[in-house]
């Protein structure tokens, strides 16, 4: 291993993400945040199979926050073969050389005890070294548990790493989510970012039926620009790692996420599934439909043309008490 | 109740027809009459936007023809005038979705419960023309004080003249700049006319309000203050049957000085 990589590296540890899906997602959280800009990344993969195609489109996602790859660490064969056809170096890592990002998986199920989790960090990293740092990046909804890391602080001794990665308090994610409006003003008519439309007869028969984890589902990875007038259909998940700009059309059976601003029409769970979620950077979409559920833009930010932003707040909606309910993640500044 | 059906063509591209269709049928709508506006733009869709109707659009003509859904589901409610509505075009398909039967049939039931309806004609004079015109009766051909746009409507003209079913057509002169008229600089409106030889059912200002009131998402007909709403007022009246004189582009003094005469009002007031 280079000393350069060294100086100018951390490890993100995605070995806990059980699917393809979850672990884009994780890195995005991770890569958000801004001390990674001109860092050199070294990727922990597990045993998760990555195809040349998927491995292309998670470098071009870090490469998109002025990082890049050093080398990645990974337990599957298909995944080193694609790193290796791709020019990206297969390495192990050592974990006293770099600050770390652990990365725990959204999946609740295979969340560890809170006190388990102190102990990890300790079996993984002593205390002497005193690098590791621990971010929980996962975007959680306000149901879900998050576990203290009460403690973790005391591993700090070297001011740089601070700089890396700060530490964000457990208690911070609930205010981080907000409740922002749901489809049926719920704060009120003209607050309300999205108006569910009254459809008729466009809910379909037995939804509950049709609801399966959408973690499930096959992922189909979309690495461009959407434009006016196309369409993307899927049975299964659908990622975006590009714009999608207004007239075009995302429609998947499972969950929709948009790595960049969503203007168009987004339709999760088009056959049913009302456990499936629409999320984006930047949710502007013109209508966001979530299985049986439409909902119109309010009328307030009807903006014809495409808002190019650098600007992201990134939101994600889903069906709540038959609403559809928008959760902005707030700025950190 | 049997209602006139009234394709809004041109030829050429960026002439005005959308927004002509979206003011016509507004100040119709205003009037009380039911108006539904049909946009045949298969692919390239713009009558919602300058409606601001585009949050709303469930079903588009395409699933009513492919039978997903009923026509009345299709059709979108203005904002304002609930006697207005629209059935839009899809954005995601082109103009083979579509034939000429199938619109007519569109037409021919829309027109039982309706005053009027518009039909918004894409460009050219493929297949989207053949199917715009199809249930139609009557034309407005919009065109610019343009040898290229003037081309296109004769052209135009020639093709509506061969359908039987298009028992009349009227000229709409839009974007006429009236100090460039008087400069010599552009085609007058009586030379448009004599070299159409069309009757003419309105001329219509360049006006900068056009461009905000479209990215607004909003008739222009709707502004009371606005110089071509108020022409555009006028051709739905023209179309209505009453006699309404064109606006005086000629004699832009007088307009000066209604202007003059405004401010001198409202100097009175303070």
């Amino acid at each position: 291993m280079e000393k350069g990589f060294v100086e100018n590296g951390f490890i993100i540890d995605l070995s806990s993400a059980n699917n393809t899906t979850q672990l884009v997602f994780e890195l995005s959280s991770i890569m958000e945040h801004p001390d990674v800009k001109g860092k050199r990344v070294c990727l922990k993969l597990g045993s998760i199979d990555l195809k040349q195609s998927q491995l292309l489109s998670i470098k071009a996602l870090i490469e998109s926050m002025e990082a890049s790859i050093a080398f990645i660490d990974t337990l599957s064969e298909q995944t080193e073969a694609s790193a290796v056809s791709l020019g990206i170096m297969v390495s192990k890592i050592s974990n006293d050389e770099l600050p770390m990002i652990v990365c725990d998986s959204a999946d609740k199920e295979i969340k560890p005890e809170p006190v388990e989790v102190k102990e990890a960090i300790q079996e993984e990293a002593p205390c002497e070294i005193g690098k590791t740092v621990e971010v929980h990046a996962d975007i959680p909804t306000p149901s879900s548990p998050i576990e203290t890391i009460e403690g973790v602080e005391d591993v700090y001794e070297e001011e740089t790493t601070r700089e890396l990665a700060e530490i964000i308090p457990a208690e911070h994610f609930d205010s981080d989510f907000e409740k922002l409006a749901t489809s049926e003003g719920l704060i009120s008519e003209e607050a309300s970012k999205y108006i569910l439309l009254d459809t008729g007869d466009v809910l379909p028969e037995g939804a509950e039926e049709n609801s399966v984890n959408t973690e499930t589902m096959p992922t189909l990875y979309i690495n461009q620009t959407l434009r006016s007038g196309q369409t993307v259909s899927y049975e299964g998940n659908i990622l975006i790692i590009g714009d999608a700009h207004p007239g075009s059309e995302i429609v998947a059976t499972g969950d929709i996420t948009v790595w960049g601003i969503l203007g168009g029409i987004a339709h999760a769970g088009s056959q049913g599934n009302i456990t499936s979620k629409v999320r984006a950077l930047k949710l502007n979409a013109i209508q966001l439909r979530i299985a049986g559920l439409y909902a119109r833009r309010n009328d307030t930010l009807n903006v014809p043309y495409v808002q190019k932003t650098n600007e992201f707040t990134p939101e994600e909606a889903q069906i709540e008490d038959g609403k559809i309910v928008i959760y902005k993640k707030l700025r950190r500044d | 109740m049997t209602g006139r059906v009234i394709v809004i063509t041109s030829g050429k591209g960026g002439v005005g027809k959308t927004t002509t269709s979206a003011n016509i049928g507004t100040a119709l709508a205003k009037d009380g009459y039911k108006v539904v506006l049909i946009d045949t733009d298969l692919g390239l869709r713009n009558l919602d936007l300058l409606l601001g109707l585009e949050n709303r659009i469930v079903y588009t003509i395409v699933d009513v023809i492919e039978e997903r859904c009923k026509l009345k589901q299709a059709l979108v409610k203005d904002k304002k005038n609930p006697n207005l509505s629209l059935l839009a075009a899809a954005q995601t398909r082109d103009k083979t979705a579509v034939n000429a039967e199938q619109l007519k049939e569109i037409c021919d039931t829309l027109k039982e419960e309706n005053d009027f309806v518009l039909v918004d004609c894409p460009a050219g004079i493929e297949q989207g023309f053949q199917n715009a015109v199809a249930g139609a009766s009557e034309a407005i051909v919009v065109t610019t004080p343009e040898m290229s746009a003037i081309r296109d409507a004769d052209r135009i003209i020639g093709l509506l003249e061969a359908k039987e079913e298009i028992k009349n057509y009227k000229l709409l002169l839009n974007r006429v700049r009236p100090s460039l008229i008087r400069s010599n600089e552009m085609m007058s409106v009586d030379d448009v006319v004599e070299i159409l030889s069309c009757p003419l059912v309105g001329i219509i200002p360049e006006d900068t309000g056009i461009i905000t009131s479209t990215n607004k998402g909003e008739p222009i007909v709707n502004d009371e203050n606005s110089f071509a709403g108020k022409a555009y007022r006028n051709v739905a009246k023209r179309i209505l049957g009453e006699e309404v004189p064109f606006l005086d582009l000629d004699e832009p003094k007088g307009f000066m000085a209604k202007i003059k005469d405004v401010f001198a009002k409202l100097k009175a007031k303070v």
